[in-house]
């Protein structure tokens, strides 16, 4: 009756009906970003009095935005790479280890991604302040492998799960090594967690903005800092136009995802 | 060892696999445990040793002002996620396929656009000579333009927009998994719509209700960049307090104490969510 959509009568046409109205106020926003970025309006005026690349090659000539987008870049892929590799590992211990404390240790594993952002931020601050590793390129792999490490953990713990080891176990009595048939039986097995793992942590890392706040120095800025900075001073539509190109990234991201969960059903 | 074993060979290979997860735990000990722990000591070491920044993060009004503001809008931010999620949850447990796969589409695309980006989005949405402004003005519904940015109402509106796909997911997930036969049940049993949505699908929809509420409230008390970005001066939340006691005050005693409290509670609120609603899935997408 009530979760059956035929039998919901009039009941239904008002569900419908508020669920597009909360569609279109989470989809406004995204579609406003990009039509702005093609806005020639300095003033952000919209509807624009008319439509231009000049924020996009305004963002393109100008060396501090491309230096920011490469440190984003490099920084996301050290941090998917140290992510992924240590929650493969860990997923072996949680999945396949049978010692005392094993949900204990699972449990202390996820609470970076429980606590306040910003307390992790101003606890990293302080002690990289200390040790000198403020505003480099490893304290910022540092704390983004710790933020990250969660999110690689529970897609890989959960493929390393669903996997069948008697499969590992059988190419072991065919002759293979237990390292040769991990590599080669049981990693491709629990490639679309790796996958995920890696998706996850890179995204996390490029979008991650208050760890980055305390990390950056003025020569070492990704691209959330440098956007903050620039929200913090003015509304420049040169920041539409790289908001614009971040929304292209998530949708390539997601046509990606939804290819290879489609690829995995067949 | 949980299960005893006769051979000590499968005994110390089971040993071996725990070793595996050491490079992890020394990252997140010296990284992440250790940091923490000395950012909560200084907050009773620094400037001398004692209880005085407590004393004074208590005493003193700001401070005050800070707690009630924080408060204030994660409640008002999951009261309106919830009232709002609630719907388009419902529907994406009831809707055909192809319907409902476009409504996840667009909650997940707005979820894992850049925070920084929606944000601005609203701050130009929003400003006096903002779109929302101009086109209320153009309706006739107001004559002058309304302060939407830099207060409590940007703050709501730009969280709740933040925080409704982390409400949507796990209540959808909740009502897929109640059998739509409960409510022919109920139905037969004589159950009007009204009774059998008061009385059979809001409770069996509660579990997910509460956990999406806690994730959205337990989030929302810790936020910082939305809150920086929309709110005003007068409305700062505790996340900008530690960040702004650290960063520009350089008062680090005082900073660490504020996270204590902000630590203390959202852990608190975790706990009640393990113990009464399960760990489940929490705010990852995925």
């Amino acid at each position: 009756m009530l979760l059956t959509f035929k039998t919901m009568g009039a009941l239904r046409w008002v569900l419908v009906g508020l669920s597009v109205i909360v569609a279109i106020f989470l989809l406004v926003p995204v579609i406003f970003i990009v039509a702005l970025s093609f806005g020639s309006s300095q003033w952000l005026a919209f509807p624009p009095p008319g439509w231009t690349l000049r924020w996009y090659q305004e963002l393109l000539a100008d060396p501090r935005w491309l230096a920011s987008m490469l440190t984003s870049a490099k920084i996301a892929a050290l941090t998917t790479i140290c992510a992924v590799t240590l929650g493969l590992l860990t997923s072996f211990a949680l999945v396949r280890g049978n010692f005392r404390g094993r949900e204990t240790l699972r449990a202390a594993f996820l609470t970076p991604m429980i606590l306040p952002v910003v307390v992790i931020g101003v606890a990293l601050y302080a002690f990289f302040l200390r040790i000198g590793l403020n505003g480099t390129l490893t304290g910022f792999v540092i704390a983004h492998t710790i933020l990250a490490l969660p999110f690689a953990i529970i897609p890989i713990s959960n493929a390393l799960e669903a996997f069948d080891k008697s499969i590992e176990d059988a190419a072991i009595v065919c002759g293979a090594s237990p390292w040769e048939a991990r590599l080669r039986v049981t990693l491709p097995g629990i490639r679309h967690g790796l996958f995920a793992g890696a998706i996850f942590s890179f995204l996390l890392s490029w979008d991650e903005v208050v760890v980055a706040i305390f990390m950056a120095s003025p020569t070492l800025q990704t691209l959330p800092v440098r956007i903050w900075g620039s929200l913090r001073q003015d509304l420049s539509p040169v920041i539409a136009a790289a908001s614009a190109l971040l929304v292209l990234l998530t949708i390539c991201l997601m046509i990606v995802a939804a290819l290879v969960q489609k690829g995995r059903q067949k | 060892m949980t299960t005893a074993t006769a051979n000590p060979a499968a005994d110390r290979s089971r040993m071996k696999g725990a070793a595996l997860a050491l490079p992890a735990l020394l990252l997140l000990l010296g990284f992440f445990v250790a940091p923490v722990l000395s950012l909560l000591v200084q907050s009773v070491t620094e400037p001398s040793f004692g209880l005085q920044n407590y004393r004074e993060l208590i005493a003193t009004p700001t401070y005050a002002t800070v707690f009630f503001n924080t408060f204030l809008v994660a409640t008002l931010v999951t009261f309106f996620a919830l009232v709002l999620g609630f719907p388009v949850a419902w529907a994406l447990a009831v809707l055909p396929p192809r319907w409902a796969g476009v409504i996840f589409a667009v909650v997940l695309l707005s979820m894992w656009t850049n925070l920084l980006a929606r944000t601005y989005a609203w701050m130009v949405l929003l400003q006096t000579t903002g779109v929302v402004n101009k086109s209320l003005m153009a309706l006739g519904i107001i004559d002058t333009p309304l302060a939407l940015i830099n207060n409590l109402t940007g703050v709501t509106i730009g969280m709740v927009y933040i925080m409704l796909p982390f409400i949507i997911l796990p209540m959808q997930a909740t009502l897929r998994t109640i059998d739509p036969a409960t409510l022919q049940a109920a139905a037969l049993c004589g159950a009007s719509r009204w009774q059998a949505f008061w009385r059979v699908l809001l409770p069996l929809a509660l579990p997910g209700i509460a956990s999406g509420g806690l994730i959205v409230f337990v989030m929302s008390l810790g936020y910082f960049v939305t809150p920086a970005l929309l709110g005003g001066t007068s409305n700062m939340m505790l996340a900008e307090l530690i960040a702004q006691l650290v960063q520009s005050l350089l008062r680090w005693g005082m900073g660490g104490a504020a996270a204590f409290v902000l630590l203390v509670i959202t852990l608190a609120l975790y706990a009640v969510q393990v113990r009464y609603l399960g760990a489940g899935r929490t705010a990852v997408g995925g």
